[in-house]
C-alpha cells in the first residue's frame, strides 16, 4: 500500500509538472465531457419540446374512445356511457381539464376547390386548455361569436381551397348508422397554422353541437382529450386511471401508445446521441493517448531509470496508468463545471430553434436542456473509466519498455 | 575471495541501418568484492554495453553471467528487476533524479520498492545524507540543487538500499574536475567503509588513477586488465 500511494503522489506530481500541457489535454477531455452533458440535456429538452408540441397542439396527454373507432373511424362508434365517464374525469384529480369531440371523415368544398378533411366537433371553453389552436389563430378568431355556423381550418387547406376569412365552405360527412351523407354550410371564422402539415392541411374546427347534429349523433362524442395536473403522470402506463376509464366498451391510452411514431423519433435522438458520444470518445481517445504517450516519451529516459533501479514492469504500468487517473480526475473536474455552466444557463434561457422541422413536426417553443443528475454521474463516470481503459495501451508501452535503450544516452 | 561477478564468453550484437555491429566478442572477466575498478576504453568499445548486460538491463546473444553467484543471464521480467532493486545501485553520468520527487524521496525509492519501514528509510536517508555531505537537504527538489549535489543524491540513493555492487557510468563527466574528484575520493572512501564493489565506466583519468584496477576495453574485447590494488 505504501508503494500504491507513492505512485499516485508521483503520478499527480508528474501530470502537473508540464502545467500546460496538462491544461490542454485536461481542457480538451473535460470540454468533450461538457459537450456529452450537454448535448443529453439537449437531447431531453428536445424530447419534451417535442412531446410538448404532439400532446399540446390538438392531441391531449391521453384520449378516451369506443373501443375499435381508432382503426375504423366508424361513426357510430360513440363513447360507451358517457354521463359515468365524464363524471369519473371530474372526480379525478390527476385529471386537470378534458375536452369532447365529435370526429368524422369528410370532405370540404369551396367554390373552386374541394378536399379531405377531419372534421372536428369542439367545445371552444374546454378546447382551449387541450389544444393550442387558438394559439395560432393567424386571422379571424377561435370561436368567439354566437354564429353556430362558424369553421376554424388551417393556413394550408384554406390556400388549397383558394378560401380566405368569411369564406363560405360546405363541409360533407356521412351520419352514424344509416351513412347517409349529411352536409352544412358553414363560414371561415378563423384561420390558424401550427407549422405542421397534416393540421394545417387537413383538420376543419367546427362546434360541438354542429358536429353532433351533422352526424346525427345526439349528445354522444367520439374522442375525449385529457390533460394531466402533472403532465408526467400521462406518461405512466401503470396507472389504474387506465384501466378504469376503459371500462364498458371504451379505450383510454396515453400518448405514448397514441404516438408510437415519437418512440421511433427518440430512438433516432438516441441513436445521435450515441453518434455524439463515440466522436467525442474519439476525440478525447486520441487527447489521451497523445498526451500519455508525450509524457512517456519525454521523460523516457526517467522510466529508464526507474526500470533500472529496480521498478517492476507491473508498477511502470500502474504509473502510468495513474497518470492517467490523475489526468482523468483534472478533466472530470472541469469538464463537469463547465458541463453545469454551459447547460445551466441554456436551460434557463432557452435554445431557439423556433420554425425548424423535426422529424414532422415544426419546433414553436424554445427548447430547454433539462439537467440530470445521471448525466453527472454517468459520462464522468464513463470517461473515466475510458481514460483508463485507453491508458492501458501506453501503460503497457512503459510496462515493456527496453531499459538499456531508454538509458543508451547513458548508462 | 569469490568473485561477484563472473562472465564467461560474452556476446552482444546491434543492428544499426542493416548493419550487425558486434559490441561485445566473447568477454571473460570476474570481479572481486570490493573492487574499485574502472572500465576504460574509447568511445564504442563496448563498456556501457557491458555495464548494461552484467546488471540484466540488456540481454546477451551468448555467454553467462553470474551476479553473486547468481546466474542473472538466465532472470527474465521482474524477476530481474527485483535482483537489481536489491543488489546493484546505479549512478549515471546525467545524475538522472526524479525532477518532482524531493531529494528524501529520491533516496528512498529503492527502499520502499524493498518495503523497508518508513521510519528505518527515514533514519537510512539522513544517515547516507550525512555520508554524502548533504544533511538537510533532504527537503529539497533536485532542480534546486547544483550538478555535484544532485550526484551526491545519486550516489546516496544507488548506496542506501546497501547492494552488493554500484555501477557507475561516467559519473564525472558532467561535473567540473574539483567537483569530480571530491566524488570519487568520496566514492573511495565509501567503498573502504562499506566494502561495496564500484565497477566505473570512464574516459576520466582521475578515476583511472584511484581505481584499484583498470580493465581496457577495445572493439568489445578485453585489451588490457591492470591491478594496482587498494
Amino acid at each position: 500500500m505504501p508503494r500504491t500511494g507513492f505512485f499516485i503522489k508521483l503520478a499527480w506530481r508528474n501530470m502537473l509538472r508540464n502545467k500546460r500541457r496538462s491544461a490542454i489535454a485536461a481542457s480538451a477531455i473535460g470540454i468533450g465531457l461538457a459537450a456529452l452533458i450537454f448535448t443529453d440535456a439537449f437531447i431531453a429538452g428536445m424530447k419534451n419540446n417535442m412531446i410538448h408540441t404532439a400532446t399540446a397542439s390538438f392531441l391531449g396527454e391521453g384520449q378516451i374512445h369506443a373501443r375499435g373507432f381508432r382503426t375504423t373511424q366508424a361513426p357510430e362508434l360513440t363513447i360507451r356511457e358517457l354521463a359515468q365517464v365524464t363524471k369519473k374525469l371530474k372526480d379525478e384529480r390527476r385529471i386537470g381539464h378534458f375536452a369532447l369531440r365529435t370526429v368524422a371523415s369528410g370532405m370540404a368544398t369551396s367554390p373552386a376547390e374541394a378536399r379531405p378533411v377531419m372534421i372536428y366537433g369542439v367545445d371552444p371553453e374546454n378546447e382551449r386548455y387541450l389544444s393550442q389552436v387558438d394559439d395560432t389563430i393567424k386571422e379571424g378568431d377561435f370561436f368567439t361569436g354566437e354564429d353556430l355556423r362558424e369553421l376554424v381550418i388551417g393556413a394550408k387547406l384554406a390556400k388549397d381551397l383558394q378560401a380566405g376569412l368569411g369564406s363560405w365552405i360546405v363541409l360533407t360527412c356521412s351520419t352514424a348508422g344509416t351513412g347517409e351523407i349529411s352536409q352544412e354550410l358553414f363560414r371561415i371564422s378563423g384561420i390558424y397554422e401550427f407549422g405542421i402539415p397534416e393540421m394545417d392541411g387537413g383538420m376543419a374546427f367546427i362546434r360541438l353541437g354542429m358536429g353532433q347534429r351533422m352526424l346525427g349523433a345526439g349528445t354522444e362524442v367520439h374522442e375525449i382529450a385529457l390533460k394531466f395536473v402533472d403532465s408526467r403522470d400521462a406518461g405512466r402506463k401503470g396507472l389504474t386511471l387506465w384501466q378504469d376509464l376503459s371500462a364498458a366498451g371504451n379505450e383510454a391510452l396515453p400518448w405514448t401508445e397514441l404516438l408510437p411514431q415519437l418512440k421511433g423519433v427518440f430512438d433516432m435522438t438516441s441513436a445521435f446521441l450515441a453518434v455524439t458520444g463515440l466522436i467525442l470518445f474519439t476525440i478525447v481517445t486520441f487527447g489521451i493517448v497523445n498526451t500519455l504517450f508525450m509524457s512517456f516519451y519525454e521523460r523516457m529516459f526517467e522510466f529508464g531509470v526507474l526500470r533500472a533501479v529496480g521498478t517492476r514492469p507491473s508498477a511502470m504500468r500502474k504509473l502510468v496508468l495513474f497518470e492517467a487517473g490523475a489526468l482523468a480526475v483534472l478533466s472530470l473536474g472541469l469538464g463537469t463545471i463547465l458541463g453545469l455552466a454551459l447547460t445551466a444557463v441554456a436551460a434557463r434561457t432557452g435554445i431557439d430553434y423556433r420554425g425548424i422541422e423535426f422529424a414532422g413536426a415544426t419546433v414553436r417553443d424554445l427548447i430547454y436542456p433539462q439537467l440530470s443528475g445521471r448525466q453527472f454521474l454517468i459520462y464522468p463516470a464513463a470517461v473515466f473509466i475510458f481514460t483508463l481503459v485507453v491508458a492501458l495501451y501506453p501503460a503497457r508501452a512503459a510496462g515493456k519498455l527496453n531499459v538499456a535503450e531508454a538509458l543508451r544516452r547513458s548508462l | 575471495m569469490e568473485p561477484i561477478i563472473r562472465a564467461e564468453q560474452v556476446q552482444k550484437k546491434y543492428r544499426e541501418d542493416g548493419n550487425v555491429v558486434d559490441a561485445l566478442q566473447g568477454i571473460d572477466l570476474s570481479v572481486r568484492a570490493g573492487e574499485f575498478s574502472a572500465i576504460v576504453g574509447p568511445s564504442g568499445s563496448g563498456k556501457t554495453t557491458f555495464l548494461n548486460v552484467i546488471s540484466g538491463l540488456d540481454t546477451l546473444d551468448g555467454g553467462r553471467v553470474w551476479l553473486g553467484g547468481k546466474l542473472i543471464s538466465a532472470m527474465t521480467g521482474s524477476e530481474l528487476s527485483d535482483f537489481r532493486r536489491d543488489n546493484i545501485g546505479f549512478i549515471f553520468q546525467a545524475y538522472n533524479l526524479i525532477p518532482v520527487l524531493t531529494v528524501e524521496e529520491n533516496i528512498e525509492y529503492i527502499m520502499l520498492l524493498q518495503g523497508v519501514p518508513r521510519e528505518e528509510r527515514r533514519r537510512r536517508v539522513e544517515d547516507m545524507l550525512g555520508e554524502v555531505g548533504l544533511s538537510g537537504m533532504q527537503d529539497r527538489l533536485p532542480t534546486r540543487l547544483s550538478g555535484g549535489q544532485q550526484q551526491r543524491v545519486a550516489i546516496a540513493r544507488a548506496m542506501v538500499s546497501r547492494p552488493q555492487l554500484i555501477l557507475a557510468d561516467e559519473p564525472t563527466a558532467n561535473l567540473d574536475s574539483r567537483t569530480g574528484a571530491d566524488l570519487v575520493d568520496m566514492m573511495a572512501v565509501l567503498n573502504r567503509k562499506t566494502g561495496m564493489t564500484f565497477i566505473f565506466s570512464t574516459h576520466d583519468r582521475m578515476i583511472m588513477e584511484r581505481a584499484h584496477r583498470v580493465i581496457t576495453l577495445k572493439d568489445g574485447r578485453v585489451e588490457g586488465d591492470e591491478s594496482k590494488g587498494p
